[in-house]
C-alpha cells in the first residue's frame, strides 16, 4: 500500500464533481426511509423492500460503478496514470491501494447509508439493518473490484458496469434462475439473510456458495487487476 | 522597389496574394444541419472507430428481438401480435442503457477535446449547438423505438393473422415513441453536459432513471399494500418512461394489459405537464451549462 496514490486517489474522488453523485444517491434512500418512518408506514416488509430494491438494487450497483471505475479509469482516460506507473512502485501495489480506496468510500457511501435507512426504518427488529449492512460491505467490496478489473481491461468499464447491473442482474436474473448463482446482488442478499431472522426475506443463493463466490471474485480481481496494470497501453480510442 | 526614390524605408509591406473568401456562405441553417447529423450518425458509431459501433448496434440488436418473436408467434401461433404500446415500457432497460451510454457521446466528447469554441467562433450561436445536438439525441431514441415498431407493423401485415390490422395502435405508439424521444433525449443530455467525462456521464444518466425506477417501485409498494391504488397510480409516474407512457395512453386511449395509471382529465394533464417541465427544465439546463463551457 502506498500513501501518496492512496491520498491522490482520495482527491480524485472527493475533490470532483463526482462527489455530488455519491452524496446525493445514498441521500435520497435515506431520505425516502425517514419519510416512510415520519409517515408511520414503516415496518419490517417495507424495510426489507426497500433495502432490496434501493440499497441493492440500485444504490450499491450505482456506487460500485461510480467508485470502482473512478479511481483507475479517470486517470487512465487522460493519460495521467503513467505518471504514477513510471514510479518504483509495483504494479500491483497501486492496483490494491486504489481498490483499498474505492471499498473504503464503499464502506462510506453505500454500506454506512443502508444500515442508517434500515435503522430509521425498523430499529434493530430482526437483525435487518445489520444483515444489509453487512450485505452491501461485501458486496460493495466485490463491486468496487470487478469494475476496478473492468477498467483496466477496457475503455468502456462505465457501459459495460452498467450492462452487467441492469441487463444481467436485472433482466436475466428475473427470468432466467440460474442467472441468479452469478450476481453479486444475489450474494449480497445471502449474507444479510444469513444474519437477519426476517419472515419477510428469503435469499435464492445458498450461503456457502455465495461466501465463496465472493472471496473468489474479489480475490480474482484484485490480483488479474494487478497483474493486468503491468502491461497497460495508453492509447485512446474515441 | 527602387532604392534611390525612398532610401529612408525601413519596412515594406509585399502584396503576396492572399484573397478574401468569396465563394458562397453556407450559412447558420447549414451549420445546424450539419451538427445535427455528424451527431445523429455519431450516436450510432457511424464514422467513428470500430468499437464506438458495438454499443449502439447492440442495443439496436436487442430492441429488435421482441419485433422478431412477434412476427414469429404472429406466424406459427396465428395470434394476435404483441401490443405495440408496451414496447417502450417492456425495453426501458435497454432504452435507458441507450440514452446513458450514448448521450455523452454527443456532448461530453466536444467537451473534452476543446472544439467547442470552434463550433461557438462560427454563424450560429450556443443554443444553436444545444439544440442541433438535443434533435440528434431524440432523433436517435425515435429511431431505435420506431424501427422495432415498423419491422413488427410490416411483419403483421405480411403475415395477416386473423382480426383487423392493428394500424392505429402501430400509429399511437410511434406517436408515443416521439414523446419519449423528446422527453427522455431531453432529459439524457441535461444530466450528461454536467460533465466533459464519458464514463462519469454514462453512470450520471442511469443512477437518474435507476433512481427514479427504484423509488417508483417502492412508493407503488407501499400504497398497493396500504390499499391507496389510486396514490400507487401516481407514484407509477415518478418513473419518466411511464410518465410519458402515461401522456401517450391518455392521448390514445389505454390498450388491454396497459400498466395502471391515473384517469381523467388530471389524469393526462398533469403528466403532460409533468413532461413538458421536464423537457423546459432540461433544455434550461443545458442553456446554462452552454452559456460558460466552452469559451
Amino acid at each position: 500500500m502506498n500513501a501518496t496514490i492512496a491520498a491522490v486517489t482520495y482527491r480524485g474522488m472527493i475533490g470532483s464533481r463526482r462527489i455530488w453523485l455519491l452524496v446525493a444517491l445514498p441521500l435520497i434512500m435515506v431520505g425516502l426511509a425517514l419519510l416512510l418512518r415520519l409517515t408511520n408506514q414503516a415496518d419490517e416488509q417495507l424495510a426489507v423492500i426497500l433495502m432490496q430494491r434501493f440499497a441493492v438494487g440500485a444504490l450499491l450497483p450505482l456506487m460500485g460503478l461510480i467508485v470502482g471505475t473512478g479511481v483507475i479509469a479517470r486517470e487512465i482516460e487522460d493519460g495521467v496514470i503513467i505518471y504514477m506507473l513510471s514510479k518504483p512502485i509495483p504494479r500491483p501495489v497501486v492496483a490494491y491501494t486504489k481498490l483499498l480506496v474505492a471499498v473504503s468510500l464503499m464502506i462510506v457511501f453505500a454500506a454506512i447509508p443502508t444500515f442508517l435507512a434500515g435503522y430509521l426504518m425498523v430499529g434493530a427488529e430482526s437483525g435487518v439493518a445489520t444483515g444489509f449492512f453487512l450485505g452491501t460491505a461485501a458486496g460493495g467490496i466485490a463491486y468496487a473490484a470487478v469494475f476496478l478489473l473492468i477498467s483496466v481491461l477496457t475503455r468502456y468499464a462505465v457501459t459495460i458496469g452498467v450492462i452487467y447491473a441492469l441487463i444481467w442482474e436485472g433482466l436475466v436474473g428475473g427470468i432466467v434462475p440460474g442467472a441468479r448463482q452469478f450476481s453479486i446482488q444475489q450474494w449480497t442478499q445471502s449474507i444479510a439473510d444469513s444474519v437477519s431472522s426476517s419472515p419477510f426475506f428469503k435469499a435464492d443463493v445458498p450461503l456457502g456458495f455465495a461466501a465463496v463466490a465472493l472471496i473468489v471474485v474479489t480475490l480474482g480481481a484484485a490480483i488479474w487487476s494487478g497483474q493486468r496494470l503491468r502491461s497497460l497501453s495508453i492509447t485512446g480510442d474515441d | 522597389m527602387h532604392p534611390e526614390a525612398a532610401p529612408d524605408i525601413r519596412g515594406v509591406i509585399h502584396d503576396i496574394g492572399y484573397r478574401r473568401y468569396d465563394g458562397p456562405r453556407l450559412g447558420r441553417l447549414h451549420g445546424f444541419g450539419t451538427l445535427f447529423l455528424h451527431g445523429l450518425r455519431g450516436v450510432f458509431g457511424l464514422g467513428r472507430t470500430a468499437k464506438a459501433k458495438v454499443m449502439p448496434f447492440l442495443m439496436v440488436t436487442i430492441m429488435l428481438l421482441p419485433a422478431v418473436v412477434a412476427i414469429a408467434v404472429m406466424a406459427l401461433l396465428k395470434e394476435a401480435p404483441l401490443p405495440y404500446q408496451q414496447l417502450s415500457v417492456i425495453m426501458q432497460p435497454v432504452l435507458a442503457i441507450f440514452l446513458a451510454s450514448q448521450a455523452p457521446v454527443l456532448v461530453a466528447l466536444d467537451q473534452r477535446f476543446h472544439v467547442l469554441p470552434l463550433y461557438f467562433s462560427r454563424p450560429g450561436s450556443r443554443m444553436d449547438y444545444v439544440l442541433a445536438r438535443y434533435s440528434a439525441m431524440a432523433a436517435a431514441l425515435f429511431l431505435i423505438l420506431a424501427l422495432p415498431l415498423t419491422v413488427e407493423f410490416v411483419g403483421e401485415l405480411l403475415v395477416d393473422p386473423p382480426g383487423p390490422v392493428h394500424l392505429g395502435a402501430y400509429l399511437s405508439s410511434m406517436a408515443g415513441a416521439v414523446l419519449l424521444a423528446i422527453t427522455l433525449g431531453a432529459l439524457g443530455l441535461a444530466v450528461a453536459a454536467a460533465t466533459h467525462r464519458r464514463g462519469l456521464g454514462v453512470a450520471a444518466v442511469i443512477a437518474v432513471y435507476l433512481v427514479l425506477t427504484v423509488m417508483s417501485g417502492v412508493l407503488l409498494g407501499v400504497f398497493m399494500a396500504t390499499g391507496n391504488d389510486d396514490k400507487a397510480q401516481w407514484a407509477n409516474l415518478i418513473n419518466p418512461f411511464h410518465l410519458v407512457d402515461a401522456v401517450r395512453a391518455w392521448a390514445f386511449g389505454h390498450p388491454p394489459g396497459d400498466f395502471a395509471y391515473p384517469d381523467g382529465l388530471a389524469g393526462g394533464l398533469i403528466p403532460l405537464g409533468a413532461m413538458l417541465l421536464v423537457i423546459a427544465a432540461s433544455l434550461g439546463l443545458l442553456a446554462a451549462r452552454y452559456r460558460k463551457v466552452g469559451s
